[in-house]
């Protein structure tokens, strides 16, 4: 009756807050794998706990509060907003028991044992207190009447102070989580396996005791392509394909690695793969509106460089999870660009989903939602423990205690508050290095005049654009209606009265109709509005970007935090203290934190001792989450193909001393990424052929023993960048504001062109949740709700049609044809275009014809591809009339659609 | 394959470990056995794709046509009378303002009577507004249910709260969840499609057809009225049609080339097939949308070729067309949100009816002559219903405010009981007093309809499953099927 670890008993009053009739109505326990009860056991249960209601009735009747943690909940969430760390009206701050004692400016807040003369149940009791038009404000409700009367109760009781000792880990043995638990493969520190030499000896040991063998090494032309979209995510152009596949060297492949990996190009394809985990957004999400967040691009670009700079991963977290406590940004005179990155990269913690800008979306609850989805991304996204469950319970099938999600939501407490919030709007740093500084005052202000003047200018247009489409749509409308119509618009739809919602469907029927598609009028101001949409643009991009960082960071403080009984914000239950998850510990070993700047600001500490736990070599999970993230990268499957999950409901390792391998050496080569994929690429394992012969299809049918290289198909974004630089429009400036993206009256999301009208590649588009780019999207690119830790593939026919039908698509066959006609020119000059006799019209064919496979698919034409390639321009150009150009147009759209090209061997 | 003889129980129950993927894939039976003949790199990870799946429980509908009322229309003004409501029109709210459920109380108005007359109609007696009198003569076909309510008096959480089951952005929509769970009937049209108002996109836009954390596969598909109803299905440059063809000739001779060098690589078959899908898309969605096929009178009784029936009625008559064709699911959606009337309600709403009221009911007339109606599961319904007290808006008081605590949905065909009223709100149409359907409710009793058992249909997720009606069981509400 007194229930367990979730602080609440299992037989209440009321059949619907029985907990234990919760955990087997809600299909929780008996845990999977067990037999679930029948209808006649759980009705048993149901009349046992409905006959034996009155017994615990009383039960349920609390006694009275025995310690202020049993009220201090209550008032930080009904009334710390005004009485707290952000204001304390009335010199009256809710937060501890000694404030409480000491009341206001109106005096004492309570007498003890006499609530009715305690101003505080008086406020609450009479309504002064929330005030009425704070609510909404302060995003705060009233106090329940349950809530009231506990607080009734414990000034009844005298008001206690209690002694409650928050809930952390000692050098007891902990209790809930046990030796037998801990003994999950994952939750033990990785260990060097003895007599390894190299990746290929684990994995040819799994092929020997099934009888399987490696497959012969891939083809030069092959490895080239393989390499250069693995690592950089674009194919290589003809003269380093050239250059590797005539390589003398016997490192020749290595070489090539080496040389890939020093490529800029290497941080934009595997930074994404991190933005993606840390759920990287251009917007907020939530809201309709789904506002932009103007600067998150600094931390986009933070990651890049990371990945370039080969920052060492235990840094690369460290400054990502604690670099606001790593440096005391606001005492230092002159900030060096790798304090300056410290701060940005704390942007990690702030990338899902946050509505608490909104109006009316910033209740704790909505908090606790931002909370939940940062502790997500480090728990499942770092440390391979799904922890989501814990929220609400115990978990079902790991050891990670109910307590244990609340422990390591205080680590956050200090910075994540949602008793001491700021909204995304509030929630950002003013910090930059003089450079910076002196950039802005130089350039700023002038472009600044130009940017609000445009921004005139086009508020005019668009007023102008409404007026037209309505003149030639409807020339008889009174000159009256369009100046209303134009007021209407000015008020948001749901406030618009019935003649002001007729004016503005009159103007969308206007805005489908032929007469608008069609009128020059139309179409000019269209065409001047979109040059001034790109002058403004082109402005902005000139401006020096502002020193705003989209920062988390420690205040200095943090709430108590409770364990919140069902994940419910109002069901607050024990204390705890910050700590880490017991199962990934020895369970006897306290969480240590100091003060990082004793003298300095104040800050709590929690998060840079959280860093420096989780970045220990002794840590069980952290290095092998990495190597296995990046092994799933390179081979489309992690050696744990849960990458979020390696707890006990977690795949298991298909290779588990081979993880360990990895991931020892992984540390001892200092933590580096580039490192890693070295090992991986140059091992014979990565180099096979991808070919699947009868043998092992037969005996590996899944690939599990790796005795192939598995075909992959090129994702969202290398495919869009490959069509682009093949079709020599990729425009390979780095960074800095994200490129926008328009919306076709059908929908259609693409990117803007730069003003060269070339595109950047596609990290550098903007990633509003509301806007993702068509192509992008079509290929798979995740949705971030709130991220992605690993993307599915699907092949589906939208893919076919936006690849054949496609105006872009098409375009940029159009430029691939004219590039090849370029390079042969260059190539043979001017005169044998010109020659007409049919040989050398065949000739001229076969030279582009090769040109064109060499350039998108690395290699030369089989002979029976290039005699079908000559025949179809043969027959192109006869039904373009004749037409080459337009016949090599269609010719390249087909090798931009075919399977050589979208697959990987 | 022996596995799926077996109950997803027992499955569970006799292997012990990472065992998810290969349940999924053993909910979706027949992908696993195109991958065991074609030996897939993948072979243990799930496949996804539209094929039919076997139902968890006999079905009583087959199809989905939700019309999808945004913006909240107002129950008490269009279906549930409320005379006191009437009487007391002009006074003040006689409780706490607070308990009207918004977070802003600074602008509640007084007490706001119905604002069109109702009449009772057919042998079930159900009331409609004088504004639905086409809707009325379909009374003994429709199950009202009075008694809905949901968490959030915001339209962008409450429209994520009644397509996707959550309050926040990122969940699969109810479309996706049918999809993923019964695939299509029709391989050459989409499982879901999304007809959304040629004046423009709902409030959340694209976000009410999401497929959120599933495969894209099961995301709903906008058809556009005019043009190419689908984005990329026409070719959007100019070329010789010869040479279309002949492009595709030679594209299918070098897939055919670079494939038969590479045995057993299931993938490049799906994705040659993928390519003829696409090809036979474009016939089948063009034949699917081409209305001219139906005669005058179907028009007529949509209320086509007439102002301001015309948009909303070929919209109805596509639905018809797409699940007589096999399409699973079908939502119907109006610009913006033309319900929320916060002003000038009297007005708003009539105009909003006048659009829709004669091709809702046309569209069930039609689905009945045809037979249609029973396979077809008809849903009509906003995110949320509205105050009884008016609001004010500047220095007017014509509108009315959300109401999270009360509104009106109904259903039609697929399996439901016609004529039946279902559940109560107090005097004033707020809260609900009997009977109470939460969203969840309501999602597992559709998904029961279409066969479909809200507990076995889920998506494994960072270690949970995931499904369209969360944690807490919800209730199917038997009492609304036939």
């Amino acid at each position: 009756m007194r229930g367990g670890e979730s602080g609440e008993p299992l037989v209440t009053s009321t059949l619907e807050d029985s907990r234990l009739w919760q955990v087997i109505t809600h299909d929780e326990m008996p845990p999977d794998g067990e037999p679930r009860l029948s209808e006649q056991e759980i009705d048993l249960l149901k009349k046992w706990i409905i006959a034996n209601q009155s017994m615990f009735t009383s039960g349920d009747n609390k006694a009275a509060p025995a310690s202020i943690h049993e009220v201090l909940p209550i008032l930080l969430l009904r009334c710390v907003s005004c009485h707290g760390a952000q204001r304390t009206d009335g010199d009256f701050d809710v937060r501890s028991y000694q404030s409480i004692i000491e009341g206001g400016q109106s005096g004492p807040a309570l007498v003890q044992h006499s609530p009715d003369e305690s101003l505080l149940i008086r406020r609450i009791e009479t309504e002064q207190c929330p005030p009425t038009d704070l609510l909404l404000k302060f995003f705060v409700k009233r106090p329940t009447e349950t809530e009231t009367n506990r607080i009734r109760d414990w000034i009844t009781a005298g008001a206690p102070q209690g002694n409650v000792v928050e809930d952390i880990a000692t050098e007891q043995p902990d209790a809930l989580v046990t030796r037998a638990d801990r003994e999950h493969w994952a939750f033990q520190p990785p260990k060097r396996p003895a007599d390894a030499e190299s990746l290929d000896t684990f994995i040819q040991l799994s092929q020997n005791k099934t009888g399987l063998s490696f497959s012969p090494q891939a083809d030069r032309d092959t490895l080239i392509r393989r390499a250069h979209l693995d690592l950089t995510g674009l194919p290589p152009s003809v003269q380093q394909w050239k250059h590797w596949r005539e390589a003398k060297s016997e490192s020749w492949y290595e070489s090539m690695i080496d040389h890939l990996l020093a490529s800029p190009r290497y941080g934009e394809r595997w930074g994404r793969f991190w933005l993606d985990l840390a759920g990287y957004a251009d917007s907020e999400g939530g809201i309709s509106a789904d506002p932009i967040r103007p600067v998150a691009w600094k931390y986009r670009d933070y990651v890049i460089q990371a990945f370039n700079r080969d920052i060492p991963y235990d840094r690369f977290l460290m400054e990502q999870i604690a670099g606001d406590e790593l440096t005391d940004h606001a005492h230092v005179d002159q900030l060096t660009e790798t304090q300056l990155n410290q701060l940005i990269a704390t942007g990690f913690l702030r990338m899902g989903i946050d509505e608490t800008g909104s109006r009316t979306m910033n209740f704790v609850p909505e908090r606790l939602k931002v909370i939940d989805d940062a502790l997500k991304i480090v728990g499942s996204g770092l440390m391979g423990l799904t922890m989501e469950c814990a929220r609400c319970h115990s978990h079902k099938y790991d050891p990670i205690p109910q307590r244990d999600y609340y422990r390591l939501k205080a680590v956050f407490q200090g910075a994540l508050d949602e008793h001491n919030w700021k909204s995304f709007k509030q929630r950002k740093l003013n910090y930059g290095t003089t450079s910076q500084q002196e950039l802005i005052s130089q350039h700023n202000p002038s472009l600044d005049k130009e940017r609000r003047k445009l921004e005139t200018e086009i508020k005019q247009q668009k007023d102008q654009l409404v007026t037209e489409t309505l003149r030639v749509s409807f020339p008889n409308q009174a000159e009256q209606d369009r100046s209303d119509t134009l007021a209407a618009l000015r008020i948001a739809d749901n406030q618009r009265t019935l003649p002001q919602r007729r004016l503005v469907e009159k103007l969308q029927q206007a805005q489908l109709s032929d007469a608008t598609q069609t009128a020059i009028s139309v179409q000019q101001i269209q065409q001047h509005l979109e040059d001034l949409q790109n002058k403004l643009e082109g402005v902005q991009r000139r401006m020096a970007p502002p020193l705003t960082i989209r920062a988390l960071w420690d205040q200095g403080y943090a709430s108590p935090t409770y364990i919140l009984r069902r994940g419910e914000h109002h069901l607050a239950g024990r204390l705890v203290g910050p700590g880490v998850p017991s199962a990934l510990t020895d369970g006897e070993t306290p969480f240590v934190y100091a003060a990082p700047f004793p003298e300095g600001t104040q800050k709590t500490g929690r998060r840079l001792a959280f860093a420096q736990w989780l970045t220990s070599k002794q840590h069980p999970t952290t290095a092998r989450v990495l190597v296995n993230r990046i092994w799933h990268h390179h081979f489309g499957r992690g050696l744990v193909k849960t990458l979020e999950n390696f707890g006990r409901m977690g795949a298991t390792p298909s290779h588990p001393e081979l993880l360990d391998w990895l991931a020892v050496e992984f540390m001892e080569n200092g933590w580096s990424i580039k490192e890693l994929h070295r090992t991986i690429m140059n091992s014979k394992t990565y180099k096979q052929s991808s070919r699947v012969s009868e043998k092992t299809v037969r005996g590996d049918p899944d690939n599990r023993y790796y005795t192939r290289m598995p075909l992959r198909r090129l994702d969202a974004e290398s495919l869009r960048d490959s069509l682009l630089l093949i079709s020599g429009r990729l425009d390979l400036s780095m960074g800095g504001i994200p490129d926008p993206v328009r919306v076709s009256s059908e929908g259609d999301v693409s990117i803007k062109p730069t003003p060269s009208g070339q595109w950047r590649r596609s990290i550098y588009a903007q990633y509003r949740r509301t806007e993702i780019p068509s192509m992008l999207d079509t290929f798979d690119y995740p949705q971030m709700g709130p991220n992605c830790f690993e993307r599915s593939v699907s092949t589906v026919s939208p893919q076919a049609l936006l690849l054949l039908n496609n105006q872009q698509v098409r375009e940029l066959a159009q430029s691939f044809a004219r590039e090849l006609e370029q390079l042969i020119t260059d190539q043979h000059g001017i005169n044998q275009q010109n020659n007409e006799s049919k040989l050398d019209q065949q000739n001229h064919w076969r030279h582009i014809i090769d040109l064109a496979y060499q350039t998108s698919l690395s290699r030369w034409p089989t002979e029976q591809e290039a005699n079908l390639g000559i025949q179809t321009l043969q027959m192109f150009t006869n039904q373009w009339n004749g037409d080459a150009s337009k016949a090599l147009e269609s010719y390249c759209h087909v090798l931009m659609n075919s399977a050589s090209f979208l697959y990987i061997d | 394959m022996q596995v799926a003889s077996q109950s997803r129980r027992d499955f569970f129950g006799s292997t012990s470990q990472g065992l998810l993927g290969i349940g999924l894939a053993q909910l979706l039976g027949s992908d696993l056995k195109t991958s065991e003949v074609l030996a897939n790199d993948q072979i243990d990870q799930p496949t996804f794709n539209l094929q039919p799946k076997t139902t968890h429980h006999p079905p009583k509908a087959l199809n989905v046509i939700q019309l999808f009322m945004n913006g909240g229309p107002s129950q008490m003004d269009l279906f549930d009378p409320k005379p006191i409501l009437n009487r007391m029109d002009g006074k003040p709210y006689p409780g706490n303002v607070e308990e009207i459920g918004n977070q802003s109380t600074t602008d509640i108005g007084v007490m706001m009577g119905g604002q069109y007359p109702m009449q009772q109609h057919g042998q079930s007696g159900q009331w409609f507004a004088d504004v639905l009198p086409h809707t009325a003569t379909m009374s003994d076909d429709i199950c009202m249910i009075h008694s809905m309510w949901t968490d959030h008096p915001n339209h962008d959480n409450a429209l994520y709260k009644i397509h996707s089951g959550r309050l926040f952005m990122g969940y699969p929509t109810l479309g996706s969840w049918v999809v993923y769970g019964l695939g299509s009937e029709n391989q050459n049209l989409p499982a879901y499609v999304v007809l959304s108002d040629p004046l423009g996109l709902p409030k959340n836009g694209t976000r009410n057809w999401t497929a959120g954390f599933l495969p894209p596969v099961y995301q709903g598909t906008p058809f556009r009225p005019t043009g190419s109803p689908i984005l990329n299905l026409t070719q959007q440059y100019q070329q010789p049609r010869t040479v279309t063809e002949q492009s595709q000739s030679l594209l299918e001779q070098l897939d055919e080339l670079h494939r038969s060098e590479r045995p057993h690589q299931a993938e490049l078959e799906a994705r040659i097939q993928s390519y003829q899908l696409a090809s036979r898309m474009q016939l089948a969605a063009s034949e699917a949308l081409d209305i001219d096929r139906e005669s005058e009178e179907v028009h007529k009784t949509y209320g086509i070729g007439q102002s301001p029936t015309d948009s909303f009625g070929r919209r109805c008559l596509l639905a018809r067309r797409l699940v007589e064709r096999g399409v699973r699911y079908v939502q119907i959606f109006l610009e913006e949100q033309p319900w929320d009337s916060h002003v000038d309600l009297a007005s708003n709403h009539r105009a909003v009816c006048e659009r829709t009221d004669q091709p809702v009911a046309g569209l069930l007339k039609d689905l009945k002559r045809s037979g249609l109606l029973d396979s077809t599961l008809v849903i009509w319904g906003g995110e949320f219903g509205r105050t009884p007290t008016s609001q004010r808006s500047g220095k007017i008081y014509t509108g009315r405010d959300h109401n999270m605590q009360a509104f009106t949905s109904w259903m039609a065909g697929g399996g439901v009981k016609g004529g039946l009223s279902y559940g109560k709100t107090d005097d004033f149409g707020h809260q609900v007093v009997e009977n109470p359907v939460s969203v969840h409710d309501y999602h597992a009793t559709i998904l029961h309809l279409l066969g479909l058992h809200h507990q076995d249909l889920f998506f494994p997720r960072s270690g949970l499953d995931e499904r369209l009606t969360g944690v807490s069981p919800p209730r199917v509400v038997h009492e609304l099927i036939a």
